[in-house]
């Protein structure tokens, strides 16, 4: 209990929760109507709207949003790092306070502060002893690539190393819970990768990862479920093989050589299950399809000209989901 | 299964503050320094002071700066390091909000012990001298224990102004303090009649006990029971600044 009251400025928490030990057959995390509001009266801000979610042991979840979506807040009390107005937040049926105590939850926060006058090696010892896990300091700084660096001053690390620091952190206790938190902002394309590889592995040891991003791409290759928050609340929480179809269409369009000959290709696709969004304006068809190279390919042959796929921002993916009523 | 104290943090703690320029100079170099301007080379050195003589009035005086200003610069980094951050970090711990306080208040704590240890050892080398052995220790003892109160002091400033200014604006606050509370050059008249109301004088007046019973350089003594009050009573505000710096920081979330 103390240690989140470290986090949130001593204050107390607003929800009480009964001090239950952690149990055996309960779920990894449980979200059950979880409400954050921040600011004072007048000007309330709700950044977390009353979020629902249950995470089984070894499941893969991406929490994919666009900034301001609440995915932060939202783990911050996953964490127990901010308690909630409404509602609670439970990991293994215990408030996260207890799991973090026990070793069980860790994570890679995007906010939280390293010391910068402190080496690599001496910020991972300085953690590795509140766990009492020295013994595995060598074998965490080698995983988080750190082994090279572990002289350097923390603050004369760049942005991704600074990340692989906390990631290293986070490992310390060899938790059955990962929460990363925007985990590969700051790194290059080659570390981002071997990051993943890393956590894929992880991952099949049958460690529970829950992960927010807003790079869709990170939860298409990673995650074997997504939840997309929009405004606090969640808009979608599905298989991310399916939701990729919904989200990860292109745009496809082209001018035809009249306006007849894009109408009945129109029509012909209006009844496909990969694509919607049809529109005709004039001779020129625009389609939003999962198939757009074989599309692509059928336009060309029908003498199509001035060809543009693009691939939807995930802006407009998600101001589809939000729109779309739920 | 929380932690209450961590090793690892204590000596990495020490390690930090050694190589920090800034600490080194405020907590260890210049209250030597100044124990050697003020204390051992004038020639008012060896007159009696009661049951000590003047050089060993100045060391105490010194070894009391010292210790406020560690108390005061460590203790504001510590709340500063919290509300920047590294607190997440330690919240996802099993470290618990007073391991951490107790850990660092006992970093403090040892390198006001190291400051006093080194001022103590240039009194003795240039003859600081007191009736008894026991007024050395009582008065090292009574410089640490209240030493506390400047704990206080400076996490209530770094809890309210959470950056890495609140460091030095507390041990620039404790030199302040000190110029006014007597510490350094004993004042008199109004000055005098001014600084018993300022945070530092009953302090100071109260680690100097052992050498001089309460009597005062400017001539006439202090009662007990008025130092004893002062100390109270800065203790209870410096208190409210810790609250009021808490409410602060909350908001600021």
């Amino acid at each position: 209990m103390d240690a989140a009251r470290l986090a949130e400025g001593m204050s107390e928490p607003r929800v009480q929760i009964p001090d239950t030990p952690l149990a055996s057959d309960a779920a990894a995390v449980e979200l059950r109507g979880i409400v954050r509001r921040f600011g004072r009266a007048g000007q309330r801000f709700t950044a977390v709207d009353g979020i629902d979610l249950r995470i089984q042991r070894g499941e893969i979840v991406a929490l994919l949003g666009p900034n301001g979506a609440g995915k932060t807040t939202t783990i911050d009390m996953l964490l127990g790092l901010a308690e909630p107005d409404e509602g609670s937040a439970l990991v293994f049926g215990a408030h996260p306070h207890r799991a973090v105590a026990a070793g069980r939850l860790a994570a890679v926060l995007q906010t939280g502060g390293l010391l910068s006058d402190l080496t690599v090696r001496e910020t991972i010892t300085v953690i590795a002893d509140l766990y009492d896990a020295r013994s595995r300091v060598a074998e965490v700084m080698e995983r988080a690539d750190l082994t090279e660096i572990a002289r350097r001053r923390v603050g004369k690390c760049s942005g991704g190393e600074k990340q692989r620091v906390k990631f290293a952190l986070a490992l310390l206790p060899d938790p059955d819970v990962l929460v990363l938190d925007e985990p590969t902002a700051g790194m290059d394309v080659t570390a981002r990768r071997r990051f993943w590889q890393a956590m894929r592995a992880d991952a099949d040891a049958g460690r529970t990862i829950v992960f927010a991003t807003h790079y869709l791409e990170e939860a298409e290759q990673f995650a074997r479920r997504t939840v997309v928050m929009t405004r606090g609340r969640i808009v979608a929480d599905a298989a991310t093989a399916h939701l990729r179809a919904s989200l990860g269409g292109r745009l496809v369009s082209a001018t035809l050589a009249d306006e007849a000959l894009a109408t009945a290709f129109a029509a012909e696709l209006v009844g496909d299950e990969s694509a919607a969004d049809v529109s005709v304006d004039a001779s020129r068809l625009t389609v939003r399809t999962a198939a757009s190279d074989a599309l692509a390919a059928r336009l060309l042959a029908a003498g199509a000209s001035d060809l543009e796929i693009t691939a939807p921002t995930l802006e407009s993916a998600f101001t589809r989901l939000t729109e779309e009523p739920s | 299964m929380s932690t209450l104290v961590s090793p690892a943090m204590y000596r990495i703690e020490g390690l930090r503050q050694l190589r920090n320029p800034y600490t080194l100079a405020f907590t260890l170099a210049m209250p030597f320094a100044m124990y050697l301007l003020f204390g051992a080379s004038m020639d008012y050195a060896s007159q009696s002071v009661g049951h000590a003589n003047a050089s060993f009035y100045v060391m105490v005086s010194m070894g009391a700066y010292g210790t406020a200003t560690a108390m005061s610069s460590l203790c504001s980094l510590a709340a500063s390091e919290v509300g920047q951050g590294w607190g997440r970090q330690l919240a996802l711990t099993p470290l618990s909000t007073a391991g951490y306080a107790l850990t660092k208040v006992l970093s403090a704590m040892s390198f006001a012990a190291l400051s006093v240890l080194i001022v103590y050892i240039a009194g003795y080398v240039t003859g600081a001298a007191a009736d008894d052995v026991w007024r050395w220790f009582a008065s090292a003892a009574i410089t640490l224990v209240l030493g506390l109160v400047y704990g206080l002091f400076g996490l209530g400033v770094g809890l309210a102004f959470n950056s890495d200014s609140a460091a030095a604006l507390a041990s620039i606050s404790i030199t302040f303090f000190g110029f006014f509370g007597n510490v350094f050059v004993p004042l008199s008249g109004v000055m005098l009649d001014i600084a018993k109301w300022t945070p530092m004088y009953g302090y100071a007046a109260l680690v100097r006990w052992p050498a001089t019973g309460g009597a005062l350089v400017a001539g006439g003594s202090d009662p007990l029971w008025a130092v004893v009050l002062n100390v109270l009573v800065w203790g209870v505000l410096f208190a409210l600044l810790v609250r009021f710096g808490v409410v602060r920081s909350r908001r600021r979330r």
